[in-house]
């Protein structure tokens, strides 16, 4: 076979064109619809909270539920509809990447009886980076940077505004995390497909 | 040395084998998919795609997700093993340590 150097380079190309394609759109496919989902209820559940401190509990609790719920529904249609990528079913992959959160959320829930008392920011501020470590450890297990950065900057963001501009945490959690989450996950919906 | 591939080299076989390659070993792309990736037509993937199955690169999976038919494809490790060794010649073709007779 005769190929030059400018072929060759050609080739590499569209092998490096055509990996970060499908890379993008295996991402796009599952993490968008959820940074979409709960980007917004953040926003929604952050502003309430800014309105109505006192039913701050009453609000985020509201908020897991519907996102837990929706999520899941997400979820099932991802993989029984007309699934875009597939794991081989012996893995079991998605069981497992459900049962990662499900037992995140309850590991959360005893490390907060365990640490209680606490500040209303405070526990915020934990069930978020504990959210965002799980995030950070899904993108290791799926060699994903894009997952493994999201996860490092929205605990920035979570920090910033907890030791920095405590006077108004939650406007600025609906703006900088609520707002960063549905604003990435719209620009790879639209973008890397 | 590593050695080009013939049948992977052509340049729609060579972006079939590169998505299906980006993928995780256990992870298989539908073949609806892999169309609008590729842009390309029903017709023109189905081809390429039994000549990588031919040469043993590539498995076609037919099965049902919620009674519906579906079709997935993966690489197989022959496959990724070519695809390796294939990319390898082109980046040897490119310093210059390889003849590309």
């Amino acid at each position: 076979m005769n190929v030059s150097q400018d072929d060759a380079r050609a080739s590499l190309s569209t092998i490096r064109d055509a990996r970060i394609q499908t890379q993008r759109a295996a991402i796009s496919t599952y993490a968008s619809p959820m940074m979409i989902l709960w980007g917004t209820l953040w926003i929604i559940a952050f502003i309430a909270t800014h309105l109505y401190i006192e039913h701050g509990q009453h609000i985020f609790t509201a908020m897991n539920v519907v996102g837990i719920a929706v999520s899941a529904i997400i979820f099932y249609q991802l993989f029984h509809s007309k699934p875009p990528f597939r794991e081989d079913p012996s893995e079991r992959l998605g069981w497992r990447i459900a049962a990662l959160w499900i037992l995140l959320y309850v590991y959360v829930i005893i490390w907060l009886f365990l640490l209680a008392p606490f500040s209303g920011m405070q526990c915020n501020a934990f069930i978020s980076t504990a959210g965002m470590f799980a995030c950070v450890v899904m993108g290791l297990w799926f060699k994903s940077t894009f997952m493994i950065v999201l996860g490092l900057v929205m605990t920035g963001v979570t920090l910033v505004g907890f030791y920095l501009l405590t006077s108004c945490y939650c406007l600025w959690m609906a703006m900088m995390g609520g707002g960063s989450l549905l604003g990435a996950g719209l620009y790879i919906r639209v973008r890397w497909r | 040395m590593a050695q080009l591939d013939n049948i992977i080299h052509q340049t729609v076989r060579l972006q079939i084998m590169s998505s299906l390659v980006s993928l995780d070993q256990r992870e298989r792309v539908n073949f609806t998919t892999l169309r609008k990736l590729l842009k390309l037509t029903d017709g023109n993937l189905g081809a390429h795609l039994n000549k990588l199955e031919q040469a043993g690169y590539i498995e076609i999976e037919k099965t049902f997700v919620a009674r519906k038919p579906q079709t997935f494809i993966f690489a197989t490790g022959k496959g990724r093993d070519a695809f390796t060794e294939h990319t390898t010649a082109l980046q040897q073709i490119i310093q210059g340590t390889k003849n590309n007779d």
